[in-house]
């Protein structure tokens, strides 16, 4: 990661219960910033893969967003998989530059309410 | 008798002792491979100073300890109190104050501070994405020329090195549609349809005009040219920019020619050989 000091600022997340993998991307550039990993992640996914994964979601529905026109923003995208979820947040809203919050949590062991919502507070604090 | 012309002999024996030496055009690439193992050479001596580049992108990289700390180029934007290297190297005056000691990032909150740790990082990897890139010519390493204090974290040359692939294939993949130096302008169509646009993509539109490329948009704002390169490209793929020449591709082309099923970062990724490790 590019910034390694800002990895501290996701211990939050890791809270999360079933959290695999948090990382902090530079929406407007992909370049991931900062990476925290569960200590049992050796088979997870690649953080770089991962990030690269999320800007490209963000910046579809970004251009889905402009084409709508209907004023509003992207608040979050919550993807499920058979396994995982995957939530990515941009943290705060129409703030320069777009940061991105990427969290990639256990499936089985995650209540999804409950990791929207720590996700969604992070975000609040962190720009307060 | 030597079978090589004394013309070519000579400029061999000067492109060696001159202090920008001339680096061979024999493949694409060849001055940033070169460049790139000079600079893994500096890291692994764990050398601290300056590495000035000149060329189309006159610059310079600082090593602290054989890692990166700062770098920069003429050809991305420099804000005054950055311009130490550029000046020490006489190609900006600056009036830059005493270094910053960091302590002020301590005290800000936590996304003041991760944005004042990008606004140091994201220039750096800027600049030496376009040293790269351009061809340039690295001169003699000078130890005596200490990087800036309190600009960044020290990165190791492989995290920078593999951050700049990775800048190089996205660019690649925008190379058909737009460049860092291509002319863009304004579409005003009749009836234009309604489009959101986000408050820095508004800043990037309204300063458009005769002459405008993502660089000098870049240089304009104080941005990061490759970042306000994508952002153009987003501006095109709506249909609010066009680039002269590809005008018809993207209002009434097919689909497939739109840009905006170019750009990918994953797929910039795989093509820079990476994602599979941090």
């Amino acid at each position: 990661m590019i910034l390694p000091a800002a990895d501290e600022l996701l211990a939050p997340v890791m809270a999360i219960d079933g959290f695999r993998l948090a990382c902090l991307i530079d929406g407007s550039t992909g370049m991931v910033l900062a990476t925290r990993e569960f200590r049992e992640n050796h088979d997870g996914p690649a953080p770089p893969t991962a990030a690269a994964g999320a800007a490209d979601v963000i910046n579809a529905l970004n251009l889905l967003n402009g084409r709508l026109a209907t004023g509003e923003n992207l608040e979050d995208v919550m993807v499920t998989f058979s396994d995982s979820f995957f939530m990515v947040r941009p943290v705060g809203l129409d703030q320069q530059p777009q940061i991105l919050l990427l969290v990639i949590a256990d499936r089985q062991r995650t209540n999804l309410a409950m990791a929207h919502r720590s996700i969604r507070d992070f975000c609040a604090s962190f720009t307060s | 008798m030597s079978q090589v012309a004394k013309r070519t002999r000579v400029r061999r024996l000067a492109d060696s002792v001159l202090p920008g030496r001339v680096l061979p055009r024999r493949t694409v690439g060849g001055y940033a491979n070169l460049i790139e193992a000079r600079l893994r050479k500096l890291a692994a001596t764990g050398s601290t100073g300056m590495l000035p580049m000149s060329g189309h992108g006159d610059g310079a990289i600082f090593f602290r300890g054989g890692r990166v700390v700062y770098a920069e180029s003429t050809r991305v934007p420099t804000p005054a109190r950055r311009a130490v290297g550029l000046a020490a190297l006489g190609l900006v005056a600056t009036d830059a104050g005493p270094a910053s000691t960091g302590a002020e990032l301590v005290v800000a909150p936590s996304f003041d501070r991760l944005v004042d740790m990008l606004a140091f990082t994201e220039p750096t990897i800027d600049a030496i994405t376009e040293l790269l890139s351009s061809e340039s010519r690295y001169a003699k390493f000078r130890p005596s020329h200490y990087p800036p204090s309190g600009q960044m974290s020290p990165l190791p040359i492989e995290t920078v090195l593999t951050e700049v692939e990775r800048r190089r294939q996205v660019l690649r993949q925008l190379a058909p549609v737009v460049t860092t130096d291509s002319p863009v302008v304004r579409f005003a169509p009749r009836d234009p349809p309604r489009f959101q646009v986000s408050a820095a993509q508004w800043a990037l539109l309204v300063r458009t005009g005769d002459g405008s490329t993502p660089r000098t948009l870049a240089l304009a704002l104080g941005r990061s040219v490759f970042g306000t390169t994508i952002e153009v490209y987003r501006l095109l793929a709506l249909g609010l920019l066009i680039v002269p020449g590809h005008a018809q591709a993207i209002t009434s082309g097919a689909p497939a020619h739109r840009p905006a099923e170019v750009m990918s970062f994953m797929r910039a990724l795989s093509d820079a050989g990476g994602g599979g490790d941090a």
